[in-house]
């Protein structure tokens, strides 16, 4: 056999084995990654739903609210989840599951509109359910999204390592504790005892909060205002909060940021889309209070079901 | 177009494939469109300077060849120096300098607002202008000859592996290969992809990684102190190696699909024992370029006899150039300042620190003498980052003044040290030194090559799948872009 044919069989020969280990890996993760078992574990949970729908709570772990205080409600947060993705779950679950909500809970701080929050969709192996890459790489003019559509269904291990080695460790994680959608949030750890505050306050707020401009990031925003226009479409009524950061996050985002200013750009756009809108804001309800978080902008357990009863309190108050 | 993109996964692959498709006559016609289309994905506008570059060159190298005498060929080297050197102020140090005069004004209080001009950088524009350039001294000087071929002249400006970052070639190893015929060579073309993947592994798994720790120490100065910064110095270094040099394999490695040998650019330079020659390992080609074209260029002799005193100086201004070709900012012209001040400092201090090997007994522990100078030498090119990381003067002040502070250190040394990237970071950093150490000290490819095909395909497979898990794939920019 002559140097080329040699050449061209073992390219073959690797190409092959590119191909076969790729499809096995992508296959394992995509069964044991822990965020898509936890995830398609709340599918089934809210597929399983029977009771009648009234709060349901969407978007990310910032917004963790309980729903065993709130009743009739169903929390379908999840990880690192942007306004993109809860606008492509929620126009789903509407038009494919026959379930619809009285109120959709929305957690409407700077960080879920900074430019951070752009193009920064994760779990793609999980999300290619629900988001259509190709209306988002259209809409948006950025088609990195096809690159995700193709990394979601053939190769989503690609750049994960960290969610492997978590996927390791949590290989016997315990889903029984999820209820109605709710994981309680993470308590392995409490920022009151956290010998530097001030620094994670910092690390958390920089991880969000730097290299915002003066307004809320175009794609964010474009795609809050989608999911408000679908909820006044199907004639649901949005509640927004604001949920507790610690006084170390905020320190910093204030340098970082003009919160207030945020804040009222976002209110104008909520107003933009859909006057009927509840605003709750629980920024500052844990101020002091580090013992109620897990670090500088999760609340604890305990601290969610504190936000948690205040915000029952609030809607029987306001929606009486 | 990124080659850490998914484009050039697709470019270069269809460009190999139709560059063994088409008769060799016809190669260099698709070379130069694949060029320009490689380079007008960024923005085609700027392809226009390209043009105008290599036209320039083209033109003033012909003519100049028909003149008999080098006062005659001065007009057209002038020209040409004129073009490039005036596209690369405009578009690179004009913003710079106006905002001097701006300054200048302002403070002497001059009537009326100067405008301060910020004009978008034309990637790649160094590295090409300064291979134009070294193409018309060269063929000034006599050493090369003028292209006569339009088409082959503009491939060698415009080549797209070497295009954007280097290295700068030289006509006299570049040109010729595009008149060769490049058979398929299996083993060249194994030997590009083995580059590719290792240059690949260190853009998107260390260099990448050892950003997302990089950038904000310098991103935001005023929150880091002390060991923090102490450790965040070494780490740029050796997150630029990573980046540029992976640039490089990758360039080198695109290049010799299709056949072509590309110069060497680094070769382990963390191993110097010296500033001048850590030069003399990182970023080859140009310091060889200002050697040749700029420091033999300047006078180095006093009164009729060779002065140490101008060389010293001599030296001093031509790496004050290579900082200002890094950017039109103070900090790399401080940069290349203080790299050209270390080199003097050594020139001077040599017969003292012979003296003094000598009596402390280094200069018969070889051994432990190397060791120390390359610790030093690693630790004084560390130093250079607190201009090198950014480009604000302000922002390094605040840097030099905050790594004084050593409050709290262990407790930020202990969240360094939780952070998964740091760990992964500085065991890649350690992998990378030693393998390049092994091929190149061990000659560890003919070894490698000679195991059977088991071995070598267990270890690609490994690497590229430690590649696809580990690696950064938000398609960072290489460092050297921005030059």
């Amino acid at each position: 056999m002559n140097g080329r044919k040699r050449f061209l069989r073992n390219a073959l020969l690797f190409l092959l084995l590119v191909f076969a280990i790729n499809m096995a890996l992508n296959s394992v993760y995509d069964k044991w990654m822990i965020y898509h078992r936890l995830n398609r574990n709340q599918d089934r949970q809210f597929m399983e739903y029977s009771d009648s729908l009234v709060f349901l709570m969407m978007g990310n772990s910032h917004n963790m609210l309980n729903p065993a205080i709130i009743g009739n409600s169903f929390s379908y947060i999840s990880p690192a989840e942007v306004y993109a993705q809860t606008y492509y779950k929620l126009r789903y679950i509407l038009e494919n599951t026959g379930k619809r909500p009285q109120y959709i809970v929305l957690s409407v701080d700077p960080a879920n509109f900074s430019p951070k929050a752009e193009n920064t969709l994760k779990f793609d192996g999980y999300w290619r359910k629900y988001v259509d890459y190709q209306e988002l790489a259209r809409i948006t003019g950025d088609y990195n999204y096809y690159t995700k559509w193709f990394s979601g269904n053939y190769c989503a291990y690609v750049g994960n390592y960290k969610f492997i080695f978590r996927s390791i460790t949590l290989i016997n994680a315990d889903f029984s504790v999820v209820k109605n959608g709710y994981r309680p949030p993470r308590s392995f750890r409490n920022f009151a005892e956290e010998p530097n505050r001030d620094a994670l306050g910092l690390e958390r707020a920089t991880s969000y909060l730097a290299g915002y401009g003066n307004s809320p990031d175009l794609q964010p925003a474009m795609y809050f205002s989608k999911i408000l226009t679908l909820c006044r479409e199907y004639n649901i009524r949005p509640i927004l909060v604001r949920m507790p950061l610690t006084n170390e996050y905020l320190e910093y985002a204030h340098q970082l940021v003009d919160l207030e200013s945020l804040d009222r750009q976002i209110e104008k756009i909520a107003g933009d889309v859909t006057g009927d809108y509840l605003l709750f804001d629980f920024r500052t309800e844990l101020s002091g209070r580090p013992e109620f978080f897990f670090n500088a902008d999760h609340p604890n357990p305990q601290g969610a079901d504190i936000i948690s009863e205040k915000f029952k309190k609030l809607v029987s108050e306001q929606l009486r | 177009m990124l080659f850490n993109s998914i484009g050039y996964l697709f470019f270069l692959p269809l460009s190999v494939a139709a560059y063994y498709a088409l008769p060799p006559k016809w190669r260099w016609v698709l070379l130069l469109a694949a060029s320009y289309l490689f380079y007008g994905m960024w923005k085609a506008e700027y392809l226009l300077l390209l043009m105008i570059s290599t036209a320039a060159s083209y033109f003033a190298a012909i003519g100049m060849e028909k003149q008999p005498t080098k006062a005659r060929k001065k007009p057209y080297l002038w020209t040409a120096l004129l073009v490039n050197l005036g596209m690369l102020f405009v578009f690179k140090y004009l913003g710079f300098f106006s905002e001097i005069i701006a300054g200048v004004a302002e403070l002497t209080g001059a009537s009326g607002k100067l405008p301060v001009w910020n004009i978008l950088l034309p990637v790649g524009i160094s590295f090409y202008t300064f291979q134009t350039l070294g193409y018309v001294i060269d063929v000034y000087r006599g050493v090369a000859k003028a292209e006569r071929h339009a088409g082959i002249y503009a491939l060698y400006v415009s080549f797209f592996p070497q295009l954007v970052a280097g290295p700068i070639e030289r006509a006299r190893n570049l040109m010729p290969q595009f008149r060769e015929k490049h058979d398929f060579n299996p083993a060249m073309f194994t030997s590009g992809l083995r580059l590719i993947l290792w240059g690949m592994f260190k853009k998107m798994v260390i260099a990448d990684r050892l950003a997302m720790l990089v950038q904000p120490v310098f991103s935001q100065p005023d929150y880091f102190h002390g060991i923090q910064i102490a450790i965040t110095l070494p780490l740029l270094i050796i997150q630029v190696y990573a980046d540029f040099s992976g640039y490089t394999d990758i360039a080198i490695g695109s290049a010799r699909l299709m056949g072509f040998r590309l110069s060497r650019n680094f070769d382990r330079p963390f191993s110097a024992r010296s500033i001048a020659e850590f030069w003399s390992r990182w970023h080859i080609t140009l310091t060889t370029w200002l050697r040749d074209y700029v420091y033999f260029s300047l006078p180095g002799k006093y009164r009729g006899k060779t002065a140490a005193w101008r060389l010293n100086l001599n030296l001093i201004i031509t790496f004050t150039l290579v900082g200002f070709w890094h950017g039109a900012h103070w900090n790399f012209l401080f940069f290349g300042l203080l790299h050209g001040l270390f080199m003097t400092f050594a020139n001077i201090s040599k017969p003292a620190m012979e003296r003094f090997n000598r009596l402390s007994g280094l200069a018969s522990a070889p051994r432990l003498n190397h060791a120390i100078n390359v610790m030093a030498t690693f630790m004084l090119v560390s130093a250079t980052g607190f201009f090198f990381g950014q480009h604000s003067f302000q922002s390094t002040l605040t840097l030099i003044r905050n790594i004084a502070d050593f409050h709290d250190s262990g407790i930020k040394l202990m969240m360094m040290l939780q952070n998964n990237d740091f760990i992964i970071g500085v065991l890649l950093i350690v992998f990378m030194l030693w393998f390049e150490y092994l091929v190149k000290v061990r000659n560890f490819s003919r070894a490698f090559m000679n195991k059977p095909l088991i071995v070598r395909y267990s270890a690609y497979l490994t690497m590229l799948f430690f590649l696809l898990i580990f690696g950064i794939f938000s398609q960072q920019e290489f460092f050297y872009f921005q030059f």
